[in-house]
């Protein structure tokens, strides 16, 4: 039995000493919080957004898996990680199923370098995927507890309202403060209940809808990989300085400056030299790779009908017949389109050498 | 033409159980009176929800004076919309098929959501408000996979048609099925007379002879009266059905919009075909055996349909002018049966093409012979032709009650 908390503990937790799991909560059918503390009263001292990597027994032999803190220092009587039970995975299902209040686990850490509170800015914009959400709880946290709630936008993407976990805690929050600002969007509505947010892929042109100013802010972003670059892709796209933009994968935290992945994005670069081979007139165009496939061919004198040139309304679509291109569009073409090789001209920046059927 | 009080006169005036007056079949006036009354007021049936799978899918239609686009959004659902641009008026989906990942119009690009919104407009100037100018959404309910859309501003009701539709249609799963062929012919004979052609089975052993191999004319193979009222082998094969839980017995409205039962083939026959076996080996949905018989529903005015254990057809017509109308059939069978091997197209579509084809020929020769001056309505035979008069009557109280004049105060 727990006792009741009175003060403090004298000194922070530190890792040789096990966590003990004093609380679980379901978040969402596949989502649990689960909340521990040290068994020696000690609190809790770590910057919002950082992780902590916990000892599973699962059958087998122990695994170790990393987690988000999805709670906050300003909390510091315990911690709460949030963990997804992803399909497949084995410690997350083994957590959902079997940890239960009273259990001891081995943990290491907290570490990370995730944080808003390394990047100070007068203005962020959250940007997560999924379970992604868990740092930014923490920081959205933080900034509400300190009593000045810098101005955020929090984008989180969902598949169905249903997935959206903190959601009432978010709204919560967010109706207490004008410096919080929530949007949403999913995939795809829950069946009896009215969704009012918006809808589909995160874009750019969503983007723009939900943070005019995002060219302003301190860009925190968090989920899978490939939502990730796809976010980087919209904000390089738009000319965005990627120096204020920060990443976490939920899949593999990143401990230390060094261990921070080098992002190889494709950028187009203005001293870069392309090519594009337009086939069937058979125009042979050299040109830059911040060039759009439709720029080019208007310089060349040909004409490839366009409507928004943007990526929305897919009247540029042409097939490519050989080469890369870089092409961040706005849900103006499918995915089964693109593996048939057709790309968008307005929005594709030829890679190297290219050839298209124009 | 005739105007509303002469068409009143006509009604009024006609004989029951005898065939209508020649300006009912045929006048121009009539015609937009039906389409005013009828076709832009009820709920008509557009497409099986397999025809648009995929988001992005869309099929067209036109009905009357109305260009129609039925579009599945990225959240599965199916949403229809007047298919004209808000800009000046294209129209916007000109196939009867497509595939897009927005709704963008052929004209100068206005860029459409797939829920209707307007994502994009070039060039409209800092003030123009593009919340204002989504598509028009036209009233759309599926039931059983079967989409129906109405053009009506308040459409009648649709809710129990609806959950005989699911319980029905459902046990033949059109959410896993595909259309395996679409055929869409014209024939030049007012819309009533292709329906009343269908409603009967007094011409079939003189016209039908591939589907009279499977498909019985005696007439009281489709006549009933109610669930527990029908010939001995309805009630038989109704008492089968019973037993393995699929839905069989006759229901319908009271009047006779609609009606939905479950009535055998000849000598066991399983499917429409010159075989009389299954013309697909996939099965569809959870039909228990391969001589279910055919689920048979119509819905005045715009369809009737054939539910098998191996594939279903469903029927669409729409009127075009006085004196012709669109037919539209689709062939559907399990999305993972494969041409070629789980099914040959040929024999798949034989029987029906040979008797759309067969039905084109008397409808027109029907107009032909109407239109000649010295027609008389003649009498529907009481024991061959009830489903006539069903039609009939169901249609001349329909627009009675439509072009009547009201007193300014009545409540509608
Ligand atoms: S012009 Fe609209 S997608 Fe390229
Ligand atoms: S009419 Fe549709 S964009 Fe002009
Ligand atoms: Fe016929």
């Amino acid at each position: 039995m727990a006792v009741l908390v009175k003060a403090f503990g004298e000194k922070p937790w530190r890792d040789d000493e096990p966590l003990e799991c004093v609380m679980v909560v379901p978040e969402t059918s596949d989502t649990a919080t689960f909340t521990f503390r040290s068994p020696s009263g000690s609190y809790f001292d770590y910057q919002p957004g950082q992780f902590v990597t916990l000892d599973l027994p699962v059958p087998g032999g122990n695994v170790q898996r990393t987690y988000t803190i999805s709670s906050s220092p300003s909390r510091p009587l315990s911690i709460s990680v949030t963990v997804k039970a992803q399909p497949g995975s084995v410690g997350g299902r083994w957590m959902l199923d079997h940890l239960r209040p009273g259990m001891r686990l081995k943990a290491y850490g907290p570490a990370g370098i995730f944080s808003f509170v390394r990047h100070e800015a007068p203005k962020y914009l959250f940007i997560s995927a999924g379970s992604g959400i868990t740092p930014m709880m923490s920081m959205t946290t933080w900034a509400w507890d300190s009593g000045e709630m810098p101005d955020i936008v929090f984008v989180h993407a969902a598949r169905a309202p249903s997935d959206i976990i903190f959601r009432q805690r978010l709204e919560g929050m967010a109706d207490r403060v004008p410096g919080l600002q929530l949007r949403f969007t999913v995939e795809e509505s829950d069946a009896f209940r009215t969704w009012h947010g918006y809808r589909g892929r995160l874009n750019q042109i969503m983007l723009g809808l939900m943070a005019s100013d995002y060219l302003e802010r301190e860009v925190f972003c968090c989920g899978p990989e490939p939502f990730m670059q796809a976010v980087r892709d919209m904000l390089i796209g738009l000319g965005f300085d990627m120096e204020h933009y920060h990443q976490e994968s939920f899949g593999a935290p990143i401990r230390n400056e060094a261990d921070a992945p080098v992002m190889d994005d494709v950028v187009p670069d203005e001293e870069t030299f392309a090519q594009v081979t337009f086939e069937s007139s058979g125009v042979v165009a050299k040109c830059h790779e911040t060039d759009t496939v439709l720029a080019v061919a208007k310089a060349n004198g040909l004409n490839i009908p366009s409507g928004c040139t943007f990526g929305l309304c897919g009247t540029c679509k042409i097939r490519k017949t050989a080469g890369e291109v870089h092409m961040v569009h706005n849900g103006g073409i499918t995915d089964e389109d693109i593996e048939e090789g057709y790309i968008l001209a307005c929005c594709s920046h030829p890679i190297g050498a290219i050839s298209v059927e124009v | 033409m005739l105007n509303t009080a002469d068409i009143l006169n006509q009604l009024a005036g006609r004989q029951r159980n005898f065939s209508l007056s020649r300006e009912l079949y045929s006048d121009e006036g009539v015609y937009h009176a039906d389409l005013e009354n009828i076709w832009y007021r009820e709920w008509l049936f557009a497409i099986p929800s397999c025809d648009i799978p995929k988001t992005g899918n869309h099929a067209t239609l036109q009905i009357g004076q109305y260009p129609v686009v039925i579009v599945r959004g990225g959240d599965g659902e199916i949403r229809a919309f007047h298919n004209v641009c808000r800009h000046r008026g294209q129209r916007l989906c000109p196939k009867q098929n497509g595939t897009s990942p927005k709704l963008v119009c052929p004209y100068h690009q206005w860029t459409y959501d797939l829920d209707g919104k307007l994502l994009f407009a070039r060039d409209m100037g800092p003030d123009f408000d593009a919340s204002k100018y989504s598509l028009k959404p036209v009233h759309c309910r599926t039931g059983g996979g079967m989409v129906f859309i109405c053009l009506a501003d308040n459409p009648p009701d649709f809710d129990q048609l609806g959950s005989y539709l699911r319980d029905y249609v459902g046990a033949s799963d059109l959410s896993n099925a595909k259309v395996a062929f679409t055929s869409t012919i014209v024939e030049k004979g007012n819309w009533k007379l292709v329906i009343e052609n269908n409603r009967e089975c007094y011409h079939c052993g003189g016209s039908h002879p591939s589907l009279c191999r499977t498909y019985s004319d005696n007439p009281l193979m489709t006549v009933m009266e109610g669930p527990n009222a029908a010939s001995s082998e309805i009630l038989s094969h109704w008492s089968r059905c019973d037993e393995a839980g699929l839905p069989a017995r006759f229901v319908n409205e009271p009047g006779m919009q609609w009606r939905l039962a479950r009535v055998p083939l000849l000598n066991n026959a399983e499917s429409f075909t010159m075989s009389t076996k299954a013309a697909v080996n996939r099965r569809m949905g959870t039909i228990p055996w391969n001589d279910a018989g055919s689920l048979m529903f119509y819905h005045f005015p715009s369809s009737w349909h054939h539910f098998l254990p191996d594939h279903a057809i469903v029927f669409r017509l729409l009127p075009i002018s006085p004196t012709e109308t669109e037919v539209t059939s689709k062939w559907l069978v399990h999305k993972d049966a494969v041409e070629g091997v789980d099914y040959d197209l040929q024999k798949l579509t034989e029987v029906w093409l040979a008797t759309n084809d067969e039905d084109r020929r008397v409808v027109e020769e029907n107009q032909r012979g109407i239109l000649s001056p010295a027609y008389e309505p003649g009498p529907y035979s009481p024991s061959q032709e009830e489903g006539v008069i069903h039609f009939v009557d169901w249609y001349v109280r329909r627009m009675m009650d439509r072009l009547s004049p009201r007193p300014a105060m009545a409540a509608e």
